[in-house]
């Protein structure tokens, strides 16, 4: 495995991956601290974009615009109070207090030294077990899989926001979509209407774009007289108050190491995300904290606590997307549909087939984190002043990317109708409040799921007791029973806490 | 008037020249010349394509630009080119599946004539394989348990080669196997090493790996393979009408022969470079070069075949 990580090094250090993880940080960067623009919808913009480069390059880069779009979503929340996703809002109480006391130089170092801990401690933690956990899980045939991705549309429950219906409505409207085109089993057309231009199914990027990316777009229009936010980093006579010195940062580095893990592990169980690891995180480290009464009003540490275990969550949920083909959340969702478009489909064969990809890839991940620190560090006044551009230049940029995007991936314009078509059915989902990133998330599984549903029945023929005749199937079941009533009941717990942040971000 | 005599030589003369030139410049390729790969990136068909364009790119002088136009299973890009102009500046990747298999099973705007067949570049044998435990050593013993027990088999859709090709061993050979449809051929294999299905029908870029790692057994092959020695082929059985896999280059139906001769021709040197047989070896495909009538005549049969099965599949 050591020497798999070392030629991973050898093949990512080279001009081309490496200039993509520049162009990926700076972008995600940009992205991630443009209210409006999430590290979601930073990586659908790009991913067109990867299509004409080696898989190295595109995963990685796509890769570096997540983790760098994560991180710039404190930027915006710590210098003008507008968390850019929900895993931002504690950093966004703690760090816009330090702000409006002047030190925001301070804060933002303290959200950029705790992200890229979190980041390094998850991504080690990733490479450390992805390849062990692939082995176990190559040892599941179809019917063992068949549980497997039962458990993985468990995680819809945590992500479908506050109404359960509507996210399980979503779901099936995913699924509906992805059985459009020839049935890979039977080769019957199915709901094609008699179009052969419909044959393969909907085009995953233009689809992705629309719904995704394109709404948003919608929402600023709408949204055209909120007033512009002028972003500034806020200076402290005292220079002491600019910067985390390294004593302070010793001093939180506990709490850091602390959050990392607790990112990391709740970034490793499918379908918590990023927010329930920023908030269990906050909770533990203000509950062992010697002054908790700071916290909320300008902690550095709670900066510390939120940030590193939102980012922690970056490298671990890419362990069951990797090993199990399972994504953790709506982000992982993606980027397995990234990873499937360059060939390379997420489960435990890829450390086989593709062994020099992965490590090649998780390569690029640790180098990332280097970068990221270095870029952000020496150009906060640059980052600061392009996500403060107009929305009236921006969104526009946006626009253009979206089309061009949806059209360069296959030189079809039929993609551009999938577009238009998906923009305006996502613009609806939201107005009528269903979950457009679970929608994404079924029709991404469905595939897998009937496939594998498919083979495990011509398996077991009339046996039906052959679908619980494996430990696999139990364990699997087992905690899809225990993840639905878990997502229950820290619906119930958080619903008051995310109420209040829905109020924030939106 | 003698002067002017001249000035209208000089003109002619001129435009001689000028329309001599025009001829030259004429002269297929004089620009880029699209190849449409009706598939994404990075696949088989993609790589194959990628590598005869390089190649041929070399030869003819100009660029050959690999073009993945997607969509609606390969028949977006394939009708594409059967629609586009007849100058030879476009050309359409084809292999069995756009070209042989997917007119006769769907309703699709083009069809086998709808081209013009150019070269040939690759082939890719089926084969039956099976785990290296399973109790079946020999297709013989494999035949018998079919015959007496339920023994699954994987592939990678009714529609696909892989089935309609196993369909016809398997009625001719006189038994029957319950079909376990996977993504792909690579797929299956995971199944069958995994000890989850009986056997599959595979070619071999998916069970090479499984074979050389002595994980998996190949039972019959269409054609011999040095990589695989003593595996028997179905003509050894007596099964007829089998085919393979293939990746080709077509014209739209109606392009100057000038066109194909000059492909072919670029095709010949670049299929003898020892560089771009070394590229074929990595993608794991079996370089089969091959153009003309008698190569036209066997796609014909093929092509009949395909019809016929999916008869039956619409009875």
């Amino acid at each position: 495995m050591f020497d798999n990580i070392i030629s991973g090094f050898s093949s990512i250090l080279a001009i081309g991956p490496i200039l993509g993880i520049i162009a990926g940080v700076i972008i995600g960067i940009i992205f991630g601290a443009i209210p409006g623009i999430s590290a979601i919808m930073a990586i659908a913009i790009i991913l067109p974009m990867t299509f004409y480069v080696d898989p190295i390059i595109g995963i990685t880069m796509l890769l570096a615009v997540y983790k760098a779009g994560i991180y710039g979503g404190s930027i915006s929340a710590i210098l003008i109070n507008t968390p850019g996703a929900a895993a931002s809002f504690l950093t966004a109480q703690d760090g816009h207090a330090l702000t409006k006391a002047g030190k925001a130089g301070k804060a933002l170092d303290m959200s950029l030294f705790a992200s890229v801990t979190g980041e390094m401690l998850a991504t080690l933690v990733l490479i450390l077990v992805a390849a062990p956990i692939s082995l176990i899980s190559l040892q599941a045939g179809p019917i063992e899989k068949v549980f497997l991705l039962l458990f993985a549309f468990t995680v819809i429950g945590s992500m479908a926001g506050e109404s359960l219906p509507r996210g399980l409505l979503s779901c099936c409207l995913g699924m509906l979509f992805a059985m459009v085109g020839m049935s890979t089993i039977t080769g019957a057309a199915r709901f094609t209407f008699g179009y052969t231009e419909l044959m393969g199914g909907f085009t995953f990027t233009p689809m992705l774009i629309g719904i995704l990316v394109m709404p948003e777009v919608f929402n600023v229009i709408k949204r055209r007289l909120v007033p512009h936010h002028e972003m500034t980093i806020t200076h402290s006579p005292n220079p002491a108050d600019n910067r985390i010195s390294f004593k302070e940062f010793r001093s939180v580095f506990s709490t850091i190491l602390k959050s990392s893990g607790i990112g990391t592990f709740v970034g490793a169980l499918p379908g918590l995300g990023s927010s329930t690891a920023a908030f269990i995180a906050y909770g533990e480290a203000k509950r062992t904290a010697k002054k908790p009464e700071e916290y909320g009003k300008g902690s550095v540490e709670g900066i510390a606590a939120a940030e590193s275990a939102n980012n922690a969550v970056c490298g671990s949920s890419m362990i069951p997307m990797l090993t199990l083909s399972i994504p953790g959340d709506d982000v992982a969702a993606l980027l397995m549909g990234a990873f499937l478009i360059h060939g390379l489909t997420p489960g435990p064969m890829i450390f086989f087939e593709h062994t020099e990809t992965i490590y090649a890839i998780f390569a690029g991940f640790l180098i990332t984190d280097l970068f990221l620190l270095v870029i952000a560090r020496s150009g906060f006044k640059f980052f600061v002043k392009m996500a403060s551009l107009r929305r009236y230049y921006i969104f526009p940029c946006v626009t253009v990317f979206a089309f061009t995007g949806a059209f360069t991936a296959g030189q079809n314009m039929d993609d551009i109708l999938v577009l238009i078509a998906f923009t305006v059915m996502g613009y609806g989902m939201r107005l009528v409040g269903l979950n457009p990133a679970v929608f994404i998330i079924g029709f991404i599984l469905t595939p897998f799921l009937e496939q594998n549903l498919d083979q495990a029945m011509s398996i077991v023929g009339t046996d039906y007791y052959l679908f619980f005749a494996s430990p696999f199937s139990w364990v699997f079941i087992a905690l899809s029973v225990f993840f639905v009533f878990s997502s229950m009941r820290v619906r119930r717990k958080t619903s008051n806490t995310s109420a209040q942040v829905e109020d924030k971000t939106a | 008037m003698k002067s002017s005599k001249k000035v209208l030589a000089t003109l002619t003369a001129a435009l001689a020249v000028t329309l001599a030139s025009g001829a030259a410049l004429a002269e297929y390729p004089d620009k880029p010349i699209n190849v449409i790969v009706p598939w994404g990136a990075g696949g088989d068909s993609d790589l194959t394509t990628r590598i005869w364009a390089d190649a041929v790119e070399k030869e003819l002088g100009v660029p050959v630009v690999v073009i993945n136009k997607t969509g609606g299973g390969g028949i977006v890009g394939t009708s594409f080119v059967a629609r586009a102009k007849k100058d030879g500046y476009t050309l359409i990747n084809a292999g069995l599946s756009n070209m042989l298999i997917t007119p006769n099973f769907s309703k699709t705007p083009y069809n086998f004539d709808s081209f013009t067949p150019i070269v040939k570049m690759t082939s890719v044998p089926l084969a039956v394989v099976v785990a290296k435990d399973s109790p079946y050593k020999t297709f013989d013993e494999f035949v018998a348990g079919a015959k007496s027990t339920r023994v699954t088999q994987g592939s990678w859709g009714a529609t696909s080669s892989g089935t309609i090709q196993a369909n016809i061993i398997a009625e001719q050979m006189g038994y029957k196997v319950k079909y376990v449809h996977a993504k792909g051929a690579a797929d299956s294999m995971v199944s069958v090493v995994g000890g989850h299905i009986d056997s599959a029908v595979s070619f071999p870029p998916a069970f090479g790996p499984h074979v050389k790692a002595d994980r998996a057994r190949a039972l019959v092959m269409n054609q011999k393979m040095d990589a695989f020695p003593g595996v028997p082929t179905f003509a050894d059985y007596g099964v007829k009408g089998s085919f393979e896999g293939w990746s080709g280059v077509f014209a739209p139906k109606g392009v100057p022969q000038e066109v194909v001769d000059k492909l072919n021709a670029a095709t010949a040197k670049a299929m003898k470079d020892p560089k771009v047989l070394a590229a074929y070896q990595n993608i794991g495909a079996i370089v089969d070069y091959r153009h003309g009538s008698e190569w036209v005549n066997d796609m014909k049969v093929t092509y009949g075949i395909m019809k016929e099965a999916a008869a039956k599949v619409k009875k």
